[in-house]
């Protein structure tokens, strides 16, 4: 993985009528890297992604692909692809015509990748948008930009709305057929579970702030989560958990820099999953607040 | 730059063929039906202001057919026919002002412009593409039209008058038949540039408007009304009419035109030649800024 930074923000800050959406962001994203922003609504994730691709100003320093997204987001987005809503293709065109104006104006676009992408769905190129299922659309979106030779892949719910079958496709498309190990994706989803399996970053976001920013693979060595035998709970507790919680009738502990050794002899060890490890760290920050 | 434009302005013409090429060609079909029916003796038009039928062509009328001056013919002929021409045109104004309403409203309204403002097209690109539609696209597709209705008209006229032995075939083709498509084209260009502050006043609307009529209407009617209390005078209304009007004949137009003409492509020196045009190139020059600068800060994709 290249160390080339493709992000570089700065005590980033965007106010909506005295309310920060963006409150200081300080995140640094590298070349190849696959980060998932996690947080709840209004946490400032589509914000941050709308400031990246240049959509909305915002004060502090912010550096995409080494350009100023803002000044320079014409240039910018001949390296940046980004699907930011469903459905949002223009409904009169008809395929054939989407495809031909995105290979008109856009100098990375590969019409061939794209038609080979194509072909391996249902999508007609004499359809009209119009026609086609929500999915479809999205699924034609994806094709546009995957045969876009981009740095950077910008993506904010891409499949919301979609049914579990689409979903499924969109990231497995994604990660099988687009990702190289150079290019950076950048993806926001509430759908957590459906993309942790994809991240090699994740970044958990709360009223406007970064409030984590660390690597799967290290979060998997740092965090740990411990079903404990019946009898060793207390135990368990002893052991000062980041977080506790009871999952049909069984506790469950989460640990931050915990011994796996300790651990593996009172119960089941294994990492947690990223919404479970975000709802803890959302409640530490809560009580460091509170305190 | 040159495939971006050219493909952000075939872009204009898929989405609006309606307007700019089915619309126009089918008012120039049916037009065409009349006339040929009229000329032979299927139907005629008759009402008490109009009078379209071969009734007119009496022998007095015939008489002074043959006798007209090479010029005077000329006259009529050429005045004949921008006449027929002038539903066509109708059409496509009232098209160019529904398009300026809608053109910036519409991308907002299907949120279409999240996915224009994912590829790299400056929004200053998007607003000249558009300009370059309104200005010499629209034009070009509408002079196909005016050719298709007026070599109909002459066809027709000519058969009518060989078989009924009123003149020959070739009395009506004058050598300005073809050269006046060129005057047209560059007068329709130069009437698009006329009226572009009404067009880039409808688009600015459309980029920030929840609802475009009202957003575009609204500043007019205050304007207007706040000029009349306040300074008695009426600038804002005349301008609106000078350029919802023929550039030949607006009140700044340095030659009077109390006759329908074709104009000379020298009449559209003229026209930059006066302060009037100026004072508009100005105000679009204003516009545009706003459209862009709107456009590309407008996140509000309601629109009614």
């Amino acid at each position: 993985m290249s160390s080339d930074l493709v992000i570089k923000a700065s005590e980033v800050i965007k106010s909506y009528e005295g309310n920060n959406a963006l409150d200081g962001i300080n995140l640094e994203v590298a070349s190849g890297q696959i980060l998932g922003l996690i947080g709840p609504n209004g946490a400032g994730k589509s914000t941050f992604l709308q400031t990246v691709l240049g959509l909305i100003n915002t004060e502090g320093n912010l550096e995409v692909l080494g350009l100023d997204p803002r000044k320079d987001r014409h240039k910018l987005l001949k390296d940046v692809c980004s699907i930011t809503d469903v459905a949002v293709l223009p409904k009169w065109m008809t395929v054939d015509q989407v495809l031909t104006y995105v290979n008109g104006v856009h100098p990375g676009f590969n019409l061939q990748k794209c038609l080979s992408i194509l072909s391996r769905t249902n999508i007609k190129r004499s359809s009209k948008i119009k026609i086609l299922s929500r999915g479809m659309v999205v699924q034609l979106h994806l094709s546009i930009v995957m045969a876009i030779n981009a740095k950077l892949l910008v993506l904010d719910e891409p499949t919301l709305g979609l049914d579990l079958v689409y979903r499924k496709e969109f990231y497995s498309q994604l990660i099988e057929d687009y990702y190289d190990g150079n290019k950076t994706i950048l993806i926001s989803t509430h759908q957590v579970e459906e993309i942790e399996g994809v991240l090699s970053d994740a970044v958990f976001m709360n009223q406007g702030r970064v409030v984590m920013q660390d690597s799967i693979e290290s979060i998997n060595k740092k965090f740990l989560e411990l079903r404990p035998n019946q009898e060793s709970v207390e135990k368990a507790q002893a052991l000062g958990p980041l977080h506790h919680r009871t999952e049909l009738g069984r506790e469950v502990f989460l640990y931050e820099d915990a011994d796996i050794n300790e651990l593996n002899g009172i119960g089941e060890v294994r990492p947690p999953v990223i919404a479970d490890l975000f709802i803890a760290i959302m409640e530490k920050t809560r009580k460091e607040v509170e305190l | 730059m040159m495939t971006v434009l050219f493909t952000m302005i075939r872009r204009e013409i898929q989405e609006h063929k309606l307007a700019f090429i089915y619309a126009p060609f089918a008012v120039a079909l049916v037009l065409c039906l009349v006339i040929a029916s009229v000329y032979f003796g299927i139907t005629d038009i008759q009402t008490n202001e109009f009078n379209f039928s071969t009734e007119i062509y009496d022998e007095e009328y015939q008489e002074g057919m043959l006798l007209a001056s090479p010029e005077a013919k000329a006259r009529v002929i050429r005045a004949g026919l921008i006449v027929l021409g002038l539903p066509i045109l109708l059409t496509v104004g009232f098209g160019l002002l529904a398009y300026s309403l809608s053109t910036f409203a519409d991308e907002r309204k299907d949120r279409s412009l999240i996915f224009w403002r994912s590829m790299p097209v400056s929004d200053l690109t998007t607003v000249l593409s558009k300009l370059l539609f309104v200005i010499f696209v629209v034009p070009l597709l509408v002079l196909p039209n005016i050719i298709l209705l007026q070599s109909v008209a002459m066809l027709s006229a000519s058969i009518y008058f060989v078989t009924n032995d009123i003149v020959s075939f070739g009395y009506l083709w004058t050598s300005y038949f073809i050269t006046d498509w060129f005057r047209i084209i560059f007068s329709l260009w130069a009437q698009a540039l006329w009226g572009l502050p009404i067009f880039l006043w409808l688009m600015f609307a459309g980029t920030y408007a929840r609802r475009p009529l009202v957003g575009a209407a609204v500043p007019i009617v205050v304007t207007i009304v706040l000029e009349g209390i306040i300074f008695k005078t009426n600038v804002v209304l005349e301008f609106i009419e000078n350029r919802l009007g023929f550039w030949s004949r607006a009140d700044s137009f340095p030659v009077a035109s109390d006759e329908i003409r074709v104009v000379d492509i020298s009449d559209i020196f003229l026209m930059l030649s006066t302060q009037a045009f100026w004072i508009g190139m100005l105000a679009c020059i204003i516009l545009v800024a706003g459209i862009v600068y709107t456009r590309s800060t407008n996140n509000d994709y309601t629109v009614e």
